[in-house]
């Protein structure tokens, strides 16, 4: 009993940052209508940059966070307003193609300037538990978990009641009518993007305190932040909440029951049903 | 160009290929195998993606199960090779039905994550199946004839590039082409789109599945990893695009150019050659978004300002 309890909790945790991750990706998915492949290389360089800034300046990873968002915000952007721009209206196959392109360059980049060896973000409290009657928590992914569900509690709340965050909603139900209000496009798509990998920043830099990165994890972390978007559909970002935990759980459940092998087996599988059962994810609107 | 001359340059081609191997280095023999095997997936992913217009991700799947069929036949239970390319098409074709009927009821980007989900499903199954050789793999009995391999692979792409030519001049192609241009439409018009879809599919996983069978007895080894590598159908989709989806020659074409772009890439500029095929999938898309088929049709009238026009189309 005291292990499902623990399996559970592990399973919590894990879905907060699933949630993060997820984010930024379903974002530019519902607005831009852009599936990012390359979305789990930004995640990585992200992880890369906070450690970078606690390595070498000795920045608190959790402290490091705005600065990573600010970096990968800008970087966003510019890809937005230099590639993606040109392309946004081209068939979708194109889309895909062009992000999945841009993931094997940011690939390789990270191994040409960080080597393919595993690295890890540890500050002094990596070892530290929180216990809680039977179960023991780890420190570090209960402040990841806090920080995760946070922001996509403020990034609701942004979309919802600041003029940007309407604009952006407003241009992802019907670009033509938000063009008549003033909205421009160029600029809004290019700031959605940016704040989607800003998000992926921040995913990165968590994700780095509680696991170890290499340049070859963007692809495997893309594949899940699928999952977990289309899991809790695309309409609302809580949606990706109720996704990640659905996918932490199953995964923790799953590698318990089943085998270490079926983790992700048992995730892609739900996803799979999902689909066939409800398209639009289980939160979103059936069309 | 006229029908008939088309069909006589294709002839020729096909002629001059046959006779690499009495001709050509080892080198370049292994070289046109891959590329063969790579032009047979492209045209295989162009039936349910080019001309049906579902993006599948789920073809590498399909190459693996004929990949696995050949190496369980002939490993698992000493039969000849082409019975494992009966057994590998067969589990494919069934898997194709099987799995076809739900997930083609999706559309767009939803099909697409669809069919990429279940080849990781399919990759994680297989490697818990002792008759798949579970984690470690399989190895094949080998066999030294490069040329065999080489003939064969080239008469499936012949067989696959005939079907696609079949696909522009009959009732079942009319259909599928209905399909990806307005699928509501074409069954009002009478196209049994579920029919046809799961056809399609099948069709395209069958030529995935036997190319899947050549490669194992060629490369003699198959782990789980290496049979269902995504990767590999992000190549085929990228040869048929690049190439021009939708076209009897297109993606042969695509993929033969971006085989020797690679190839001469990586053993020139060992350590960026990978970099340097991302960038050049990114400015493809950019100034290329039709593939090379467009290309070929409207650059002579429009020159360079072909690329200029192409982007101005696209962009926001």
């Amino acid at each position: 009993m005291d292990l499902l309890a623990q399996v559970l909790i592990n399973g919590i945790l894990l879905g907060g940052l699933y949630a993060i991750m997820a984010l930024g990706l379903a974002l530019v998915w519902g607005v831009l209508n852009i599936v990012n492949l390359a979305h789990g290389a930004f995640i990585m360089l992200g992880a890369y940059l906070a450690w970078h800034l606690y390595v070498y300046l000795g920045i608190d990873p959790f402290l490091g966070l705005p600065i990573t968002a600010i970096v990968m915000f800008g970087v966003g952007y510019a890809v937005q307003r230099g590639i993606l721009n040109l392309v946004v209206r081209a068939p979708m196959f194109n889309t895909l193609l062009i992000t999945f392109g841009m993931e094997v360059v940011l690939t390789y980049l990270a191994q040409l300037a960080f080597s393919a060896d595993f690295r890890t973000i540890n500050p002094s409290y990596a070892g530290t538990n929180v216990a809680l009657g039977p179960v023991v928590i780890p420190t570090v992914r209960l402040a990841a978990f806090g920080v995760a569900i946070a922001l996509t509690v403020a990034m609701w709340l942004f979309l919802l009641r600041t003029k940007l965050g309407r604009a952006i909603r407003a241009t992802a139900q019907n670009l033509v009518a938000a063009r008549l209000y003033g909205v421009e496009p160029r600029h809004l798509y290019a700031m959605t993007f940016g704040i989607g990998i800003g998000l992926a920043g921040v995913a990165g830099g968590l994700y780095g305190t509680v696991s170890q990165i290499n340049p070859y994890i963007g692809a495997t972390l893309t594949a899940k932040c699928f999952a977990i978007a289309i899991i809790g559909g695309l309409d609302n970002p809580l949606g990706v909440i109720v996704g990640g935990l659905v996918l932490g759980i199953i995964e923790s459940l799953a590698i318990l029951y089943i085998g270490a092998t079926f983790g992700d087996v048992a995730s892609f599988g739900v996803l799979v049903l999902v689909l066939i059962i409800r398209p639009s994810g289980l939160l979103g609107r059936t069309a | 160009m006229s029908t008939t001359a088309r069909i006589a340059v294709a002839v020729v081609v096909v002629a001059i290929l046959a006779a690499v191997p009495w001709v050509g280095s080892d080198v370049i023999v292994q070289f046109g195998i891959s590329t063969l095997l790579l032009a047979v997936l492209a045209q295989g992913w162009n039936i349910i993606g080019g001309y049906t217009g579902y993006a599948s991700f789920g073809n590498s799947t399909f190459f693996g199960l004929g990949a696995y069929g050949v190496a369980i036949a002939m490993v698992q239970w000493n039969l000849p090779f082409w019975v494992g390319m009966i057994f590998g098409a067969v589990m494919a074709v069934a898997f194709a039905i099987l799995l076809g009927l739900p997930v083609l009821r999706l559309k767009g980007h939803y099909f697409a994550i669809a069919t990429l989900a279940l080849a990781q499903v399919v990759a994680a199954i297989v490697s818990n199946i002792p008759l798949f050789g579970q984690n470690i793999g399989l190895v094949l009995p080998p066999l030294n004839n490069d040329a065999m391999f080489y003939e064969l692979a080239l008469a499936l792409l012949v067989a696959a590039t005939l079907t696609v030519a079949w696909l522009t001049r009959s009732r079942f192609g009319f259909g599928l082409i209905a399909i990806r241009e307005n699928e509501e439409g074409a069954a009002v018009m009478g196209v049994n789109t579920t029919l046809y879809k799961v056809m399609a599919f099948a069709l395209s996983g069958l030529f995935s599945a036997l190319a899947g069978g050549i490669q194992a007895y060629w490369i003699t080894f198959l782990d789980p990893a290496s049979a269902f590598d995504i990767s590999l159908n992000v190549k085929m989709i990228i040869m048929a695009v690049f190439g021009g989806p939708g076209t009897i020659f297109g993606p042969v074409v695509g993929a033969f150019v971006l085989s020797a772009i690679s190839e001469v890439l990586s053993s020139e500029i060992t350590s960026v050659a990978g970099l340097f095929f991302g960038i050049v999938v990114v400015a493809a898309v950019v100034l290329m978004p039709r593939g090379l088929a467009d290309i070929i049709r409207h650059f002579r009238t429009s020159g360079w300002r072909y690329f200029i026009q192409n982007v101005k189309a696209h962009r926001i």
